[in-house]
Parts: structure tokens; C-alpha cells; sequence
């Protein structure tokens, strides 16, 4: 049994083209953009940097459930898990540049860091105490800081430690069911706060307050597709005999079960804002239905259609052929729903920038310049590369952001036994059967 | 499920029980003649079932008006009962169809009596929307078919005709998930009986005689009904909170709803769970099946679901002052701080407060504090129905129609009343089937019995 991953020159290779096409793709799409804003690619860049971060945060929130939950069977591949969450890192590495442009205005993701924006707006203003810039960076930096430093980091050091000697008392493996326990309801709200100030207030007026739990679940079905994505690459290069059909069976029905979960929020967020239509809350879904329809219907054939009908039988979730297509579709599934949620916010966030400076530059013509600027800015008509549809450009920069997960990825696994050795579960995992 | 069990799991099933204990201990309780407590508990149920007949009597003769309601708040007490009758339902689905899924060998413990609980705390709910419909001799009005009441027809955009839909589904694969683990063990009760009682059990367990094919279907139909089952649980808390959150109504509509009602759902139905378990078996002698293991597995659902109410309720205060929107914020400022503060209080010291005791192993494990607490907690769940209801009500659109509520002793007395129609259900099924379910804790004896695994094992046995 092969329980040491190399990280061969030839994955380097391929993972370094896989970001060198991204940083490309970033930018043309800096430079192709013809707004003054550069939106395309500061929108791909939350889009990519949130969802990744996403996918170490709920695999960190995951690992330390099913220590609490004396769950035995995932034990076979903890330790891809346990380097998917140390990306958490690299995600708050990737999120200084978009604290940077808020503080230094070099970005307009945000409507309400438009201090104008913000001084005219009575929405605004009432929220300012939370949407503002300190709150944004001090979340962000200590509260991720403190899933990395205090739990993704820790579990992992415990985790490894367990490796070096067995011990019958099991007392590394209990500090971290206490550490468990700590997390879980730290994690459950400061996540909550997160994504209405990365994501949700990308939309600055709209608020829901099922937002969060239905990003949370996203990131959650995207991150098994992964999983089950990076299982079976590794199990072809030789990797990793002890994970078998049974656990892929049991991930896919994990990924069928919470595709269906996440299909249950979508629809519960959207039946009941489209039954009590409220203005301030339908404009969310009228606009995407109208302006972005592939995006609003695309969102629901990728995550919902497709996995529910091709997971349904149970062979599918045992066969390796569907269980790759499923995890493409339902992973790429899940990035394009964060594009869905990002991308027509900071559109309309491009739009109001745009008609602001036109009436604060020619205010004697408001209304003859407020025309023209319209019809530039206007909403996106047909399929808009980038906009109403991710374009080449978005394909691009998802490779360079996977190529850089991976990378990191595969340089955690290298740093550890494949297996945890010594885990109480070990023998569970190892002898798991569904059927 | 293999035989390597991890040294960190402890065992399920105490006494060194081989299949012919578990036979006996579990269908004694159908055998013997009622002890003296159960006799007075059934005495007190049948005391408030006919207080319960002598209300509804009441209500039908004088009519609704004999309810405290008026023209703002048109659902008070009725409506909070039925939520909460019907949350707590949710437990025994739980632990029939997603605990199963997720192969949790505790629920074979207690999954029969939350099952059981299920149907009764479904049939109770079912009463409150009957009768407040006022002419209940219509009730038949609500499910469609061709009728002769011309252009008046159902309206199928209204949630509260999903209810009718959404309950008498859940009912009706509630009971047949139940009635069909009874089966195979009320044959086991048949083959220890003699006479009629074989014939009526005979009856029961549809002649089972324990082939290979009898299981064969018997598992097959079971693995479809859990199917059918797991969406079940959360369809219907989620369309009971569609009833408010599909309105316009500041505090009732918000896209939380239906998961936060779910999670609440199930956090009440276990307290329940809880309540009826710690006291069945004691009088039931069913220690060694329901054991302290088991009450800790239930607490930690308790702790977990009562911690996902609490991050509910603090997202809707959170987005009511973040929507910018002056009406939710007024909604929740009165909420807390308006006439009816006390139930708030009540709701937020009760659901998410108190579980937070079970965040120690101690509390977990103990008896006295499990059975405090989950007391607690369903008043607690009552509470947070009263708060989203009532108070809401209070306080509308119109500052002219401003109004407070106060219930008349005909609603306390049906509510008092359902109780009891609930435990004479409950303690009439704990004297005719087995409480515990037979043939699945026969299943889990190998992997989750205490000569097995855990201290007391005897050590060949253990892989």
C-alpha cells in the first residue's frame, strides 16, 4: 500500500500551465474590460477567492462535525480533507487585495464603500455600521484567521501527531473532539456573518436571511464534488487502496442528498420572496431571471437537473465514469452559482457608479447625459461574455484558481501519511460497506 | 455494517442480553397486567381526554367565539398548538428515516416509541385547524373534488391548503413506516400467545411466519418508506412555515422560515422524545435498551438543533436591522421589547439558553437534568410559537387595530385537553406493542452489545 503522495515535476507542470492560464485570463480580462472599473475581473476574483475559501471553510466546519458525530467511515480520506481545510490560508491570503481596494477605492465591488454612494442612500447609511470597511476587514482577517490558526491548523497538527505513536487512551484524538466542540458554534456564526459582507452585500440594498445557509450549502455540494473529484485521482495514480467503491457510494449519495438540500433552499428563498412579492426583495430574482436568464436557469439545471437525475440510480454513484461527469458538473455547478450570485450585483454596482458620476459631473444635464450613459450601461441584452454567461476568460480563471488549490493541496499531502494511522476509526473505514 | 467496531464506541445494549433476553424483556410489558403507575397515568390521561371531549362539545355548540380571538389576532392559541403539536411530531420521522440513512445505531433504541409519538402528536395537531374552522361539519370542504358549490373551489395558491395536502401525507407514511416495523414483532408476541390473543396478534402481524421472503419484502418496503420519508421531514415544518412566511407580514415573512422551522421542529420533537423515554423506561424496566448512551445521543441532537434555532433567531434580528426596512424592524423591536416581551424572554431562555447545559457531559448523562430540561424545552418550543404568532398579530399595519390577546379557559382547557387525548394514545400503545423494536435491536446486538464491545466484552469475541 502506497501511503506517501509524491508531488511529481509532471503535476507541477501541469498544475503551473493551469495557473499560468489563469493569471492570463486575469489579465485580459483587467485589460479587455472597457468599463473604467476593470468590474470583469475584480468580480471573477471574489467570485474564485470566495468560493475556495468556502469549500477549506466547510470542509474545516465538516471534519471537526464527524469528530463529534463518531463518524468512522470518511477516516479513509481525512487527509485530503484535512489539506483541502488548510487552504483557509491561502484564502485570506487572496482576500488582501480586495480589502486593500476597499480601503484604497482601486475596486467598486462594494457599492457601500462608495462613500457618496452612501451619503445619498438612507439604505446605505442604515447599514453603514455593518458594511463598512473596518467591520470588512477586521471579519474577515481574524475571523478566517481564527478557523485557520486555532482549528483547520490545529485538527491537522493533531491529526499528524497521532500518526507517530499509538496510543490506547486515544488523548490526542480527545483534544480535538473538545476543540470540536468549540468550533462548531463559533464557525456557524461568524460564517454567517462572512458571506452577507463577502457575497451578500454585493447586492447592498437586498437582504435575505435564509442568504447564508444557502451559500453555506453551495460551498458544501461543491466541496464533495472535489472530494470525490481529487479520491479518484489519486486512487489512479496508485494512491489511497483503503478508500473503495464503498466510500465514493457513500460520497455520492452525499452529494445526491445535499444537491437536494440545496435545492430545497434555493427553492425556499425564492418561492417565498416571488409569493410575497416585495419589491425590495423580487428585484434580486427579477433581474436575474430577466437580464441573466442562463445564469438564474443555468444555476438550477447544473445543481439540481443534472445531479438529481443522473445520481438517482445507485450504480451511478458507484461507477467511476459517472461519478466523475457528476462531481465536473456538480463543482463547476456550484462556482457558477457564486458567479450567479456575484457577478449581476456588481453589475448593477458598475451601473449606479456609472450614472452617479454622470450626474455628479454634468449635474446641469442630468437628465440628457443620464440617457446616453443608459444605453452604454444599460442591463446586459443577449448573452454578455463575462456578464449574462461566464465567458472564456471566467473558464480560464477557474483553472488558474484550481490549479492553485491543487497545488497547494498535493504540497499538504506530501507533508503526511495518506492515512491516518492511528485514528480510532481506522479499522471502521477500512472494513465500510454500504451494500 | 461489518463486526469492527472502534474501541471509542461504547455499547447500546447493557445486561449481556442474548436474542431470547431480548424477546422477553421487551414483550413483557404486553403481558403482564399494568402496574399501579400506569393505571393512575392512564387514569389523569383519560381525565383530560374527557375534558378534551367536553370542550370541543363546548366550542362546536357556542362556536369560536367562545375562543378569546378578535379581528387583529385571528390565530392564537389554535394555531400555536397545532405548530407545536405537529414539531413535535418530527422526531420519530427523524429517527425513522434520516437516522437510518445515516446509520446511527442508537436509533434502534427508541426509534418505535418516537414513531409512535409521531402519529399521536400528528393527530393531535390535526384537531386545531379542524375546529377552527368553526363549522367543522364542513371540514370536507377542504380536500378537492367535484362538487356542487359551483365557482367555489379550493384555493390551491394558499399554504394552508398545502397543510391538508402535507399532513395527511405525513400521517399517512408515518403510520405505515410505523405499522410496518410492528409487523415481524407482533409476530413475535403472537408466537408467545395463546387464544384470542394469538388471534388478534395473528391479525396484527398479517400471518407472518418469519420466512426469508417475509423479510425480503419486509426490508424492501421498509428501504422505500424510509425513501419516501426522509423528504417528508423536512416538506412539512416547511410548508407549515410557508403558512406565515408566504404573507406580507413583517416578522412572518422572511426566506429563514423553513429550515429554522425544521431544525425547531426537530428540537422540540426530541425534548419530547426525551420526556416519554426517560419516564417509559423506568416503568417499562427497559434500562438496559434505552440507556444512558442513548439519552446522551439525543441530548447532543437537543444541543445541536436548539444552537441552530439560536443562530436563526439571531439572523432575523440581525437582517431586520440590517433590511433598512422600518416595518421588519419595528416587528422585531416589539417582538422583544413590546407587550408581550415575557414570551420572548420565555422562548430565548428556554430554546437556547437551556440546551447549552448539555454542553457538559454530566448534564448530558443525567437523568434529573435530561427530563428538567426537556420539559424546558418544550415549553420553551410553545413559546417561540406564541412569540411568532401572537405577537406579530398584536401589532400590525393599522396602529388603530392594535390589539393584546389573552386566551379564554375553553382554548387553555383544549390544550390542556390534547395532552391528554396525546398520553392515553402513547400509554394505551405501551401496554399492546413492543416500545422498543424487537427485530432491529436484535440487529444491532453483534456490533452494540455490551459482551461484545466496549469494557465488559469478553475479549475473543472482540475483532
Amino acid at each position: 500500500m502506497n501511503n506517501q503522495f509524491v508531488f511529481e515535476k509532471k503535476q507541477k507542470t501541469t498544475l503551473g500551465i493551469f495557473m499560468l492560464v489563469g493569471v492570463v485570463c486575469m489579465i485580459l480580462s483587467y485589460l479587455m474590460d472597457d468599463g473604467t472599473l476593470h468590474m470583469r475581473f475584480w468580480s471573477n476574483y471574489l467570485t474564485n477567492t470566495v468560493y475556495f475559501l468556502g469549500i477549506a471553510f466547510i470542509i474545516t466546519f465538516v471534519l471537526h462535525a464527524k469528530v463529534l458525530m463518531y463518524s468512522g467511515w470518511h477516516v479513509a480520506f481525512q487527509r485530503v480533507w484535512e489539506a483541502f481545510s488548510l487552504f483557509l490560508i491561502v484564502g485570506i491570503i487572496l482576500m488582501i487585495p480586495i480589502i486593500a481596494g476597499i480601503w484604497g477605492h482601486f475596486h467598486h465591488l462594494y457599492h457601500w464603500a462608495d462613500k457618496a454612494a452612501v451619503a445619498s442612500d438612507v439604505v446605505l447609511k442604515g447599514k453603514s455600521s455593518f458594511l463598512n470597511p473596518v467591520w470588512y476587514t477586521a471579519g474577515t482577517l481574524i475571523i478566517v484567521g481564527v478557523w485557520y490558526f486555532f482549528f483547520a491548523k490545529r485538527f491537522r497538527n493533531l491529526s499528524v501527531q497521532e500518526d507517530k505513536e499509538f496510543d490506547p487512551n486515544y488523548t490526542l484524538h480527545k483534544k480535538i473532539k473538545v476543540n470540536a466542540g468549540v468550533f462548531l458554534p463559533i464557525a456557524a456564526f461568524t460564517s454567517a456573518a462572512l458571506i452577507w459582507l463577502w457575497i451578500m452585500s454585493v447586492d447592498a440594498h437586498w437582504y435575505s436571511t435564509l442568504y447564508a445557509w444557502y451559500a453555506t450549502a453551495s460551498w458544501w455540494v461543491g466541496s464533495l464534488a472535489l472530494t470525490i473529484l481529487t479520491l479518484i485521482y489519486l486512487k489512479s495514480k496508485g494512491y489511497l487502496d483503503i478508500v473503495t467503491t464503498e466510500h465514493l457510494h457513500d460520497l455520492g449519495k452525499y452529494m445526491f442528498a445535499f444537491t437536494i438540500f440545496w435545492t430545497y433552499l434555493w427553492f425556499s428563498q425564492y418561492m417565498l420572496i416571488w409569493y410575497a412579492n416585495i419589491g425590495e426583495e423580487t428585484t434580486y430574482f427579477h433581474v436575474r431571471m430577466r437580464k441573466f436568464p442562463v445564469l438564474f436557469y443555468g444555476n438550477l439545471v447544473l445543481n439540481f437537473v443534472l445531479p438529481f437525475i443522473i445520481l438517482m440510480r445507485n450504480d451511478t454513484k458507484r461507477k467511476y465514469g459517472t461519478l466523475i461527469l457528476t462531481s465536473i458538473i456538480v463543482f463547476v455547478g456550484h462556482w457558477f452559482d457564486f458567479f450567479q450570485m456575484v457577478r449581476p450585483g456588481t453589475w448593477l454596482s458598475e451601473i449606479e457608479h456609472a450614472n452617479h458620476a454622470a450626474h455628479a459631473t454634468h449635474a446641469s444635464h442630468a437628465a440628457e447625459h443620464a440617457a446616453p450613459v443608459l444605453s452604454k450601461w444599460g442591463y446586459p441584452e443577449g448573452f454578455v461574455n463575462g456578464v449574462s454567461i461566464p465567458g472564456l476568460l471566467e473558464i480560464g480563471i477557474l483553472l488558474g484558481f484550481v490549479g492553485l488549490f491543487f497545488w497547494f493541496v498535493f504540497m499538504q499531502l506530501e507533508k503526511a501519511s495518506l492515512v491516518p494511522k492511528n485514528n480510532p476509526y481506522l479499522e471502521e473505514t477500512e472494513h465500510h460497506h454500504v451494500m | 455494517m461489518g463486526h469492527y467496531v472502534s474501541p471509542l464506541r461504547i455499547p447500546l445494549i447493557e445486561g449481556n442480553k442474548t436474542y431470547h433476553d431480548i424477546t422477553n424483556d421487551i414483550c413483557a410489558p404486553t403481558e403482564r397486567t399494568p402496574s399501579a403507575l400506569w393505571v393512575l397515568g392512564f387514569a389523569i390521561s383519560v381525565a383530560f381526554l374527557a375534558l378534551y371531549v367536553f370542550i370541543i362539545t363546548w366550542t362546536i355548540w357556542k362556536g369560536i367565539g367562545s375562543w378569546n380571538l378578535n379581528r387583529t389576532i385571528g390565530w392564537g392559541w389554535d394555531i400555536t398548538n397545532f405548530v407545536w403539536w405537529v414539531g413535535i411530531g418530527h422526531a420519530g420521522t427523524l429517527i425513522s428515516a434520516i437516522l437510518l440513512l445515516f446509520r446511527q445505531r442508537w436509533r434502534t433504541g427508541v426509534n418505535r416509541a418516537a414513531e409512535a409519538m409521531t402519529i399521536f402528536a400528528v393527530i393531535c395537531a390535526g384537531q386545531f385547524p379542524i375546529f377552527h374552522m368553526g363549522r367543522v361539519w364542513l371540514a370536507f370542504f377542504v380536500f378537492p373534488y367535484p362538487n356542487t358549490r359551483g365557482p367555489l373551489w379550493l384555493n390551491f395558491n394558499s399554504p394552508l391548503m398545502w397543510d391538508v395536502f402535507a399532513l395527511s401525507t405525513y400521517f399517512t407514511v408515518s403510520l405505515l413506516f410505523w405499522y410496518t416495523g410492528l409487523v415481524p414483532d407482533f409476530a413475535t408476541v403472537r408466537d408467545r400467545a395463546k387464544g384470542l390473543r394469538w388471534k388478534i396478534y395473528n391479525f396484527l402481524s398479517f400471518g407472518w411466519t418469519g420466512s426469508a421472503k417475509h423479510w425480503q419484502r419486509w426490508e424492501s418496503l421498509s428501504l422505500i418508506l424510509a425513501g419516501l420519508s426522509t423528504p417528508l421531514v423536512l416538506s412539512v415544518h416547511t410548508i407549515v412555515s410557508f403558512d406565515f412566511a408566504t404573507s406580507v407580514i413583517p416578522g412572518w415573512h422572511t426566506t429563514i422560515f423553513p429550515p429554522y422551522f425544521v431544525a425547531g421542529a426537530i428540537f422540540s420533537g426530541f425534548a419530547m422524545v426525551l420526556t416519554l423515554m426517560i419516564i417509559a423506561r423506568k416503568v417499562l424496566n427497559l434500562e438496559q435498551y434505552i440507556t444512558i448512551e442513548h439519552i446522551e445521543s439525543m441530548n447532543k441532537v437537543i444541543l445541536l438543533t436548539g444552537s441552530i434555532v439560536g443562530v436563526a433567531y439571531l439572523t432575523e434580528l440581525f437582517v431586520a436591522w440590517y433590511s433598512g426596512y422600518i416595518y421588519e424592524q419595528f416587528a422585531f423591536y416589539n417582538r422583544v421589547l413590546g407587550p408581550y416581551w415575557w414570551s420572548y424572554v420565555g422562548m430565548m431562555t428556554c430554546n437556547v439558553i437551556s440546551p447549552q447545559f448539555f454542553w457538559s457531559k454530566k448534564i448530558r448523562r443525567s437523568i434529573a437534568w435530561t427530563f428538567g430540561l426537556s420539559i424546558v424545552v418544550n415549553i420553551g418550543m410553545w413559546f417561540e410559537r406564541f412569540v411568532i404568532i401572537a405577537t406579530t398579530l398584536a401589532r400590525d399595519y393599522l396602529p388603530s387595530s392594535w390589539s393584546y390577546y389573552t386566551p379564554s379557559w375553553v382554548e387553555v382547557g383544549m390544550f390542556l385537553g390534547s395532552i391528554g387525548l396525546f398520553f392515553t394514545c402513547f400509554l394505551i400503545f405501551t401496554r399492546v406493542a413492543p416500545v422498543v423494536a424487537i427485530a432491529e435491536i436484535k440487529s444491532i446486538l453483534k456490533v452494540a452489545g455490551d459482551q461484545y464491545i466496549g469494557p465488559k466484552a469478553k475479549k475473543h469475541d472482540n475483532h
